[in-house]
Order: structure tokens, then sequence, then C-alpha cells
């Protein structure tokens, strides 16, 4: 990796070379440029005198993770917690909804336009509420990522479902398959990767909502954390809690990734010949 | 009945004709009307539409794009209730021949499942039309359908590994899996390039050879209505009604030497003189 950070126009020529045959990976790449980012916004903290309750350096903030690694751990065990609970139930609740609005036609048609409207109501303005209804622990929380979180999980099942083709459709009816049978067999399978797509995003609100849940009111946690971190003007201890913040939610992202590989191994094919059939 | 007959005979004398005798067809249609509503407003899409399909026999509907034999493929499959007129199919209405697997239906758009293999897709029809029958018979006739399509080897690809010609010939399969009596195709070859269009009409006019299914193929390729038709009905106007039922008088089995045959450029001819007025009196 430093051999690409560092090295010396001739012997990037020559890994240049090298790199046409066999390309580096993406994480690779991503690496390399957060580490000269890093890099670069240490220089730029100690050439410039930034104090630091404005702007630690990466240094002061890898040593505030160290200092505070226990209480870190233990508010990471409560939030992922949080967002764990909240995504799952997010999940269901998007996909219960999209499942309803497609089986019963007249409800859904009545539905549809109450999940849209409800979608635009700030729901981070709800944050007191929820902690007015449900006290201060892991409840308003979880109950804040459900509201943040279903819309997507809903609104992308939805358009998978309801993207079969139409002609598919007419060749089950023919042979007298039920609603029931074409929903079952072809419109849920057929809205996977939809529904996955829809879950990537779910699981990054999640993230969100568990951190509003806590700023507005919570006695643990990483929102908690940062918040109270703020009072004290621990700007290092702020960071360090964002970072930890940042790789909870990055792992979450790419469980739920792996997943999607697990189960619809045929989506990216799928979506890239259709793409070439169109062109 | 006889006086009923005797009716549509007047409708249609160049059709019950062509097809030589007056028992009705597998496939029969008579006095046809469909009636669209478009932004409200009702609209004749076709208009007194009589043909007989005999049994056995390979019929194409042939006109211009848009202009209706797609419409008409549908009420024969009993996919569209036709606003007036009778269709039977096997002396029953298409939607409960169709139930009983006495239709097979091929579309432009194959419409494979991404999920499943080529055999599953063959299958799959079969095993939605028929909850009795296990996996492994649905299978094995699905196999059996694959390779009078040319696809044997080729039954665990997904779809997304088969070219579209390949894919179409699955979706060919998976009608022919439902052992129907009579196979609607709705420009099964419309969206393949030139020479994968002339192998599937081959591949067509063998199976047809083979199993003696009834066929009838809607399409606006003249080459391919001319190649693989005992009977070509051409339609045209607006709203769209047959305007000449045409026998293609190409010996049987047929093979592709027919096309230098000058019955085969003849009948060629005068579809293109028949689609150019039927395109003339549409409106602009």
């Amino acid at each position: 990796m430093s051999q690409v950070t560092l090295g010396t126009p001739a012997r990037q020529a020559s890994t240049q070379a090298e790199a046409m045959k066999r390309p580096l990976p993406d994480w690779v790449l991503a690496l390399a440029l957060a580490a000269a980012v890093t890099v670069l916004w240490e220089l730029a903290i100690r050439l410039f005198r930034v104090p630091t309750f404005v702007l630690p350096a990466p240094s002061a903030v890898i040593r505030s993770l160290i200092e505070n690694w226990a209480q870190l751990a233990s508010a990471t065990q409560s939030t992922a917690l949080e967002i764990l609970l909240g995504f799952v139930l997010a999940a269901i609740t998007g996909i219960a909804v999209a499942l309803v609005i497609v089986r019963f036609d007249r409800f859904g048609r009545a539905l549809y336009p109450l999940v849209v409207l409800f979608q635009n109501v700030p729901k981070v303005a709800l944050a007191p509420i929820f902690i007015l209804w449900f006290g201060f622990d892991l409840a308003p929380k979880v109950v804040l990522i459900v509201v943040i979180a279903f819309f997507p999980v809903a609104i992308d099942m939805l358009v998978g479902l309801q993207s079969v083709e139409p002609s598919f459709v007419a060749l089950m009816q023919s042979v007298g398959a039920s609603r029931s049978k074409i929903l079952l067999d072809v419109r849920i399978p057929h809205s996977l990767p939809h529904l996955m797509a829809g879950l990537k995003v779910a699981i990054t609100f999640s993230v969100i909502g568990a951190i509003v849940g806590e700023f507005a009111g919570a006695s643990r946690g990483l929102g908690y954390m940062i918040q109270f971190a703020s009072t004290q003007l621990d700007t290092p201890l702020i960071f360090a809690a964002l970072f930890v913040v940042s790789v909870l939610g990055l792992a979450f992202y790419y469980v739920v990734e792996f997943t999607e590989r697990l189960l619809v191994p045929w989506a990216p094919k799928f979506d890239a010949t259709h793409r070439a059939q169109d062109s | 009945m006889s006086g009923a007959l005797s009716v549509v005979h007047a409708l249609d004398a160049a059709g019950a004709a062509a097809a030589g005798s007056a028992a009705p067809g597998l496939v029969d249609a008579r006095g046809i009307c469909v009636d669209f509503y478009l932004d409200g407003v009702r609209q004749r899409v076709l208009e007194d539409i009589t043909l007989s399909v005999p049994k056995g026999s390979f019929v194409s509907l042939i006109g211009p794009s848009g202009c209706g034999k797609s419409t008409l493929l549908k009420v024969l499959a009993g996919l569209i209730v036709p606003t007036e007129g009778r269709v039977s199919v096997g002396g029953i209405v298409p939607h409960e021949a169709a139930k009983r697997r006495v239709i097979g239906l091929a579309f432009q758009d194959p419409t494979l499942l991404p999920w499943k293999n080529a055999i599953q897709n063959a299958a799959f029809l079969l095993m939605t039309a028929d909850d009795k029958i296990s996996l492994a018979d649905a299978e094995a006739r699905a196999a059996a359908m694959l390779k009078l399509v040319g696809l044997d080897g080729a039954e665990r690809k997904m779809p997304s590994q088969l070219s579209g010609g390949m894919r179409q010939r699955v979706a060919i399969a998976r009608a022919l899996a439902l052992d129907p009596q009579v196979l609607l195709m709705d420009e099964p070859f419309g969206a393949l390039d030139a020479i994968t269009r002339e192998e599937m009409s081959r591949c067509l006019l063998e199976i047809w050879q083979r199993t003696g299914k009834t066929i009838v193929l809607v399409t606006h390729s003249i080459e391919e209505a001319v190649f693989l038709s005992g009977e070509v009905h051409v339609m045209g106007g607006a709203p769209a009604h047959i305007l000449e039922t045409l026998p293609i008088a190409l010996a049987q089995p047929r093979t592709t030497d027919c096309i230098t045959e000058s019955a085969f450029k003849v009948a060629q001819q005068r579809l293109r003189s028949l689609l150019i007025e039927g395109h003339q009196r549409r409106p602009a």
C-alpha cells in the first residue's frame, strides 16, 4: 500500500504496468485515500496550530479512543442493540406494509397515500414525544428507528412486487393461478433484489435513528456519549465516538450486503442483462 | 348448428374454403369485435373477425404493428373477453381451455424467472397449472421439451447465462411442457436479430412437424409468415379486420429450400401488396 501512496514516479510506472494486469481492489484504494487524508489532517492541525477543542488531530482522537475504550465499548453495545432491534422491526413493518398494499387492493390504495403522507412528517421531531410515551430506555429509540427506517423498505419492496412483467402474470392467470399463488411464487422472489436495496438504505437510517433517539434523552449509548462529551468540550471524545458509530454502521451495512449475496445471487447479473437488453 | 355454420360460411367464405371443410376449427372465432376505452372514449379495435384454425395447422396473423393482431391473439388466449362475438378453443371458451392446458402461450419477451434455471423455468408453468404433478415428473417433461427446442445440455443454465434466442427457446419449451393442443405465439422472435430469427423459424417449423401441434403465430415478418404457415390472415384497417386470408401453396414438409420456389415469391408479393393496402387504409 505504501508503494502506491509514496512511490516515486519511476516506481509508479512499473506498478502501473502490473496494475494493468491485475487492478487493485477497491478497498485498497479506499484505505489508501483514507490514510492520505488522515496524514494531511494531522499535518494541517500541527501546521496551523488548531486548538484541540475546535478540531482535534487524528492522533488526539486515537488517544481518546484508547483512553475511553471501556466506556465506548459498553456504549457501542447499547447502541448496537437499539439499531439491531429497530432495524429488524423496521424491516418487518416495511415488508408487511408492502405485502398488504399489494395483496389487498382496495385497502392498499387507501393505505399508500397515508404512508407517503406519514413519510413527510419530520420523524426526528417525534423523538421527544416518543420519550414522553415510552420513557428513557430502549423502547423510544427502537420506535424512532422503526418510524424512520420502514419507509425505504416498504417502497422498494412495493416496487419489486409490482414490477413483475404483466405478460408473465397473464401467463400464470391463464393456467388458473390464484392471486396468492402469484404473490408467493413470483412477486415475492422477484421483489427480493429490490427489498435488499431498501434494507441497505434502512440500515443506515437505523444508525441515524439510534443516535437521534439518544440525543433526545438517554443515559447510555454512543449518541449519549457524543452529547455528554460536547457539554464537556471534550472534542477528541466526540470524534472518537463518531468514529465508532461510523464503523458500527459500516459493519451493519456489510452484514446486509453479505446477506444480499447469499439470498439473491441472481440480482446483479439480472440487472446487468436487463440493462444490456434495453440498450 | 348447421344454420350457424352457414352464417359463418357466408361471413368468411375464403377462410372456410381454405380450411378445407365446414367443420369448426380447433380455434374458432366468429364475429369478434373488441372495444377499448381510450381516455374515456370508446374505440373499436377489432371489427367482425371470423376465423377458424383447423387442428394441426400452422396459421399466421400478419399486419402492421399496432393494428390489433396481438389483441386478437389475446382474445383467442382468453386474456381479453371480446365485446361481441364468440370464441372457442377445443370447443370451450378460451379461458377455460387455458385452465385445462389446451392453450400454450409465448410472447415477444420470454419473461423467464431469473432465479430459476432453464429446466425450472420450463417446468414452472406446468407445476403452476397442475398442483398434483411431482417435481421430478414436471422436470422430466421440461427436460424433454428443452431437448425438443434444441437446448439439451443447457438445462442447468440460468437465464442470465443464455442468449436471447435460447431464452425464447426456454419460453417455448415452457409452453410446450403443458402439452397444449394449440400454441399461441405473439411475435416470439420480434426482439431477436435477423440470423437468430431465421434459426428460430426453422426450430419452430421442426417443432410443428414433430409434435403436430396447432400453431397460431402473430408476426409482422412476411418471410416468416410465408415460410411457416399453411394459411396467413392479413389484418389491417381501423378498426382492424381481416383483409384477406391467403393459403400458402408450398409443399409440406417444408425445408429452407422452399424460399427459392416461385410460389414463395408469389405469396410474398401478394402479402406485401396487401400489407401496403392495409397500411394506406389506416388513419394517419
